[in-house]
């Protein structure tokens, strides 16, 4: 080295920074946006979906967090997850909420981190507070952030999943569910001025459409990309599913219009339609092959080559309709469009009204008829004696009818509709018992 | 043999005075001064000579209690190294000017007065008179990081001075100096030997050391090799220089003649070079050819050892 | 308010500082004796006792015009050079606080929790590092650039060069952080809603003494646990005789507001074993009880306004109503009591009692849950006190940075200062398990030996001479961590920002008294070890 010149030197040095530069350029130089241009990175980057403009929208702010931390993200969201637990063990539940901010600045695009969020706020959160309209505030807490989250990460399956189940089983189907469906449409915060919150409910539309609609989009997002929460057959029908909660939620609330009839033959469409004809790839003896779950005996046959083949995907088909219960939700979805089926509901829930305002007599015989239609339903669907929501309606409408029978000092009848179920499902009495206390004696 | 150093108090006692600079771990890495022993009298300009690394520094440094002797004993205005409270009369020019370099000139002497405990109105009337002493009364506002070398030693020289000390130490005073500056210092120093303060200098610019030094003492290697008058070292004892107007041919013989009477040779024919260069270059070379020689010309400082 | 604010003791806690400070000074003397002993030999114990002559020589000879340069110096330096810098870093960050705090959703009263802890947050952190690399830097710098040559070549004592330091480096901090401070209070009164203003506020809390009766009436020190692992609030159950009971002393009129009402604020929360009644919080019944004649009065029922709190204005002249029987209450037609007359006790002493009436329901309180409040103190009041808890924090900071950096090099200091922040803000709680002994899988040898051999914490280790002498050594670095423990600071109390951010005055007893004796306890020693370090120690760079 001695013998070289400094300036030689100089040359040297900038040789040498040359050449590792190239390994460097060809690694690391950035794409311009086209495919296949950019460095090797850049190149796997687009391949596999990861650039920050991939996967949604990108927050300003997080890049700049990244920034400033200096590699040291994963030992600040790490920090911050421990005072997470540490707010939420101290229910000190501003100070979690914040929490919740950084992390997801550090963490923008990973789905798990959006997902546990979302559910602790709408769920966990939620669950703390005693007053239901502070519960509300964190369902919707939770159901905001995952539609954030959603923003961030279009590709995040799961998260339009668990965004549509706040909507459609945190808000419809919880305890507080009553005045969470109220609050739906008239937010109970007054900055809202009686109507809906537009961040959370946004179309302003019943809860369970809303969710329906996640689902959807959810569906369209598993299209790209897998989920992983339950087999495909069962995750693509949560939008139908969604289609059946909202019309029996119509009955819950006792509106037996037009529209009530109408979201029972949007569901049976749904179902049997989109659903039913919905192409599944199962896999089949060494290979795989397609179904669906509205399969005709005929096109089974067409789909295979021999008798036993055929009778073996019959039993795949039977045993997949079996796993999603399929057969039941057509079943409920025929019935529900018959008019003796509407008529029961409703006279059922026309004969409590008259029973909380002590109108014994026409209580009873609207009770008495809406068993009659029940029983004559369920002698045409059988499968309905199995399912708990229609069991509960039953038991619900017998004890009904008891109940007036006591307080009119009456005996019960030997022989009365629906008495064979009565006995049959007996065990579940005490069960119905909190439930039949709660709709017809407390104001 | 000298006038007014033997009948003068010592300023500066130094016995022995030994310093061993040791690594991390404790280990002996380099003895930068050795057994030391000098006196320093009262009213006197003396010079620390020495090539650098000689353990000049290191002495003026212990001196003032910046660093602590391994051994030997310093007593420097009748007090221990390490009393702060000699600092009150003794005024200290470090080698390269270490001041505070957002300060002012102003503010630098104030600061420095302030640390001397002055009042106010003492304190404003030495900087006042400081700053014009030393020419920098135009830059008395400037900070001193916009400050040439030159201004900055003389900054530094007016804070040396600003509690018009007994004893003033100055390491390496001329560094940096222009021709001009340079005369300016050695004005000052003999200025302030007048006054009669006493002036420890330390330098390897031999020059100024000859025109102001009354005694000098060379140091070589953190040893002593040479102590005594600036003019009685420049004389040597078993030569005779002879210094005349140009002699002729003849007139040389004859002195040749003379001499030979005499039992004394001639030697050379020369003109006159010999200062305080040829003195230092000497006694560095004898060092090095005789380990632990020592001339030592002076009656008052006892020395010990080899 | 979720904590308990626990007074503190003066007299104890300058006995323990007398223990520690004495103890340290006497370590300190005796390796220095030694280390003179074997240095210098017998004339080391000469040394010794002129070192002690001359400190003493040094302490007495302060003089504050010297020590003031210093400071002035200091001050000066740190405004021409970099400090100023740091302001540019909090507007930016302020300018932004609205990424990291999504406030417009948020309901009222969080609002002012959030961003209050935020802004008093945001100072703290920001003026740590200017405090750490100010004071760490400041004498290594000196030392290194040699003007601290020029200095002790002065007749100033080392003391006072430690002592300036510690001044100045003290000022430039306090206005750095005074400027952040009226910065943040601009912020905040800009930031929060209209809506949210009235929880600005200094809330000046009567906190009684609590009592528990069990669902039996049997005197209890707490109440159940309902399978919180936060073990702050107890609980009673609803419907039966469990009741939380409040002694409130030095009771008469001064405690009623202007308008004759006795305000009772309370932070109860609700537990639900079973759904109940959703439409509806919980209910809850205050009962007043006169100690001294044992009357009882109820008040109406109300719902628990869990974690919001609510305020209840007792008025002077009450209905004389008893105590809820199956959710009523029974009303004595027509007669009423006065609060302070009849409830009263002529000692002081008045005795409420909470009592949950939802049956299957508990309610959970802790002490500070019901509190009489008294006219509040404005918000700037408190947010000076929590400033003020603030600035002692970042002079203690720049005590410990200044001694650290006389005997360490100015990176090396501020990893030593910025550590003993950091475990004293974050560690004391580990600590004091470690200290206590109570934790599972034994000392950390011990821990090491039952991880190697993978063995569960419960299970007996075997005896003998080995195991003993490992519990010994465990022993041994537990009152190593102990005197550790002693001596780092605890950050806890320079933290005001729990009572601010939740509507309260900061506590004086519990609160502004310790952090300033916590500062004033650490200056003395801080200086001392940084006069001494500076005074053994050579000032030459090397």
């Amino acid at each position: 080295m001695n013998r070289l010149s400094s300036q030689q030197r100089k040359f040297a040095y900038l040789a040498g920074i040359l050449v590792l530069l190239v390994p460097i350029i060809l690694l690391g130089m950035p794409s311009d946006g086209r495919p296949g241009s950019g460095g090797y990175l850049a190149q796997l980057r687009s391949e596999y979906d990861l650039g920050e403009s991939d996967l949604g929208q990108v927050d300003p702010s997080s890049a700049s967090m990244n920034l400033v931390l200096l590699g040291l993200r994963g030992v600040a969201a790490n920090l911050l997850w421990m005072d997470l637990e540490y707010y939420k063990d101290r229910k000190d539940w501003a100070q979690m909420r914040a929490t919740t901010e950084s992390i997801i600045r550090l963490q923008p695009h990973y789905a798990k981190v959006w997902e546990y969020n979302g559910w602790n706020l709408a769920f966990n959160t939620s669950a703390e507070w005693d007053a239901v309209p502070d519960r509300y505030y964190w369902v919707k807490e939770g159901g905001k952030f995952l539609a954030r989250g959603v923003e961030r990460n279009n590709d995040a399956t799961n998260l339009y999943y668990h965004a549509g189940r706040i909507h459609q089983q945190k808000v419809g189907q919880s305890d507080e569910k009553k005045y969470f469906r109220e609050y739906y449409f008239a937010d109970p915060d007054p900055k809202f001025g009686g109507t809906n919150d537009p961040e959370f409910n946004t179309d302003n539309i019943d809860n369970f459409l809303m969710g329906k609609k996640w689902f959807y989009a959810a569906n369209d997002s598993e299209l790209r990309r897998k989920q992983n929460i339950q087999d495909r057959t069962i995750f693509r029908s949560s939008p139908a599913r969604a289609q059946f909660d909202y019309a029996a939620a119509r009955q819950e609330d006792g509106k037996f219009d037009d529209e009530t009839r109408e979201a029972w033959a949007e569901a049976l469409s749904d179902w049997t339609v989109k659903y039913g004809q919905e192409v599944f790839t199962i896999p089949w003896d060494n290979g795989q092959v397609d179904i669906r779950m509205e399969m005709t005996p005929e096109e089974i046959r067409q789909a295979t080559t021999s008798e036993a083949d055929a009778a073996k995907l019959a039993r795949a088909v039977d045993a997949y309709q079996k796993m999603t219960n399929y057969r039941y939700w057509r079943t409920r979805g025929l019935s529900e469009a018959e008019q003796v089926t509407s008529d029961a509901h409703r006279e059922f829930y026309l004969a409590g009204e008259e029973y909380k305002q002590q109108n014994l007599n026409a209580a009873l015989k609207l009770v008495s008829s809406s068993m009659e239609k029940f029983e004559q339903v369920l002698k045409k669907y059988p499968e309905l004696r199995d399912e708990d929501r229609m069991v509960e309606e039953c038991m619900l409408a017998v004890m009904l009818f008891e109940n007036i029978h006591r307080l009119n000092g009456e005996r019960l009848p030997d022989e009365f509709p629906l008495k064979d179920l009565a006995d049959e499902k007996g065990g579940l009495r005490e069960q119905i018992e909190d439930q039949f206390k709660r709709r017809f004696l407390a104001g | 043999m000298s006038t007014s150093g033997s009948a003068a108090e010592p300023v500066i006692e130094i016995r022995n005075l030994t310093k061993v600079y040791r690594d991390f771990w404790g280990r002996r890495k380099v003895r930068a001064v050795n057994s030391l022993s000098l006196d320093v009298k009262k009213g006197e300009v003396f010079g620390l000579l020495g090539p650098n690394g000689s353990g000049k520094t290191t002495t003026i440094k212990m001196l003032l209690g910046l660093l602590f002797p391994t051994e030997g004993e310093i007593s420097i205005l009748g007090r221990p190294a390490t009393d702060v409270a000699k600092n009150e009369r003794i005024g200290y020019l470090p080698e390269e000017s270490y001041l505070y370099r957002f300060l002012t000139a102003e503010e630098t002497l104030d600061f420095y007065g302030r640390l001397f405990d002055m009042p106010a109105s003492v304190r404003k009337e030495r900087t006042e008179k400081l700053l014009s002493l030393v020419k920098i009364t135009h830059a008395r506002k400037r900070q001193l990081k916009e400050y040439s070398k030159g201004m900055t030693r003389r900054i530094g020289l007016a804070q040396a001075l600003i509690n018009d000390p007994d004893l003033v130490l100055l390491d390496e005073p001329t560094s940096g100096l222009d021709p001009l500056g340079n005369r300016d210092m050695k004005d000052l120093i003999l200025q302030l030997k007048e006054q009669g303060k006493t002036v420890l200098m330390c330098s390897h610019l031999l020059a100024d050391v000859q025109d102001v030094c009354d005694r000098i003492a060379i140091l070589y290697g953190g040893e002593l090799k040479v102590l005594g008058r600036v003019d009685e070292l420049l004389k040597s004892r078993d030569e005779t220089q002879i210094l005349t107007s140009k002699l002729s041919d003849d007139a040389i013989n004859e002195v040749r003649a003379v001499l030979q009477k005499h039992g004394a040779s001639l030697n050379q024919i020369d003109h006159p070079t010999s200062n305080l260069e040829d003195l230092f270059l000497k006694t560095v070379q004898e060092s090095v050819e005789r380990p632990g020689h020592r001339v030592i010309m002076d009656d008052t400082t006892r020395s010990r050892g080899a | 308010m979720d904590f308990e604010p626990t007074p503190y003791n003066i007299p104890l806690g300058f006995l323990y500082w007398l223990i520690v400070t004495g103890f340290g000074t006497i370590v300190v003397l005796v390796v220095t004796l030694l280390a003179l002993l074997i240095t210098r030999g017998t004339k080391g114990f000469g040394d010794f006792l002129n070192l002690l002559s001359s400190a003493a020589l040094d302490i007495v000879q302060i003089s504050p015009r010297r020590v003031g340069a210093i400071t002035r110096l200091t001050f000066l330096e740190a405004i021409r050079r970099r400090a100023l810098l740091v302001f540019v870093v909090f507007a930016i960050l302020f300018m932004f606080a609205g990424w990291f705090l999504s406030g417009g959703t948020l309901v009222p009263d969080f609002q002012v929790k959030l961003y209050v802890s935020f802004v008093l947050r945001a100072i703290a952190w920001l003026v740590l590092p200017v405090a750490l690399l100010l004071s760490c830097w400041g004498i290594p710098e000196d030392i290194k650039q040699r003007s601290l040559h020029t200095v002790v070549t002065k007749p100033v004592r080392r003391l006072e060069v430690v002592l300036g330091r510690m001044l100045g480096f003290g000022l430039i901090n306090t206005l750095v952080l005074l400027v952040m401070a009226v910065a943040g209070y601009v912020w905040l009164q800009q930031q929060i809603d209209e809506k949210a203003r009235p929880e600005l506020t200094c809330r000046r809390p009567v906190f009684g003494q609590l009592t528990f009766l069990d669902r039996e009436g049997k005197p209890a020190a707490t109440g159940i646990n309902v399978g919180d692992i936060w073990e702050y609030r107890s609980y009673i159950e609803g419907a039966t005789r469990a009741r939380a009971i409040w002694k409130f002393a030095g009771i008469d009129e001064s405690a009623l507001n202007k308008d004759g009402e006795l305000i009772l604020e309370n932070r109860f929360s609700a537990f639900r074993s079973h759904k109940g009644q959703m439409g509806r919080s919980l209910l809850y019944q205050l009962v007043f009880v006169n100690p001294e004649t044992g009357l009882r009065v109820g008040t109406q029922l109300r719902q628990v306004a869990e974690f919001r709190g609510r305020t209840d204005a007792i008025p002077r002249t009450l209905p004389k109503a008893g105590e809820a029987i199956g959710g009523k209450i029974t009303e004595e037609a027509g007669e009423t009591v006065d609060l302070i007359n009849d409830l009263v006790s002529p000692s002081g002493e008045l005795v409420v009692e909470a009592v949950c009436i939802d049956p299957g329901q508990y309610m959970g309180m802790a002490r500070p849950d019901l509190f009489i409040r008294t006219p509040d103190g404005s918000f700037l009041a408190g947010y000076a006190k929590s400033i003020l808890g603030l600035a002692m924090m970042v002079l203690l900071i720049v005590f410990l940075g200044v001694a650290a950096s006389t005997f360490l090099k100015g990176p090396v200091a501020t990893l030593l200062t910025f550590c003993l922040v950091l475990v004293g803000m974050t560690a004391r709680e580990f600590m004091m398990t470690i200290v206590s002994g109570r934790f599972e899988g034994g000392g950390p040898i011990e821990s090491v030996y039952r991880i190697v051999l993978h063995m569960n914490p419960t299970q007996e280790l075997p005896t003998g001479i080995a195991f003993q002498s490992m519990h010994l050594m465990d022993l041994a670095i537990r009152q190593f961590v102990w005197l550790i423990f002693q001596i780092i600071p605890n950050f806890d109390y320079f933290n005001m920002a729990p009572y601010l951010a939740n509507g309260f005055d900061v506590s004086f007893n519990a609160s502004v008294l310790p952090s300033i004796a916590v500062t004033l306890a650490f200056f003395l020693p801080c200086l001392l070890l940084g006069y001494f370090c500076l005074r053994v120690r050579e000032l030459e760079a090397k």
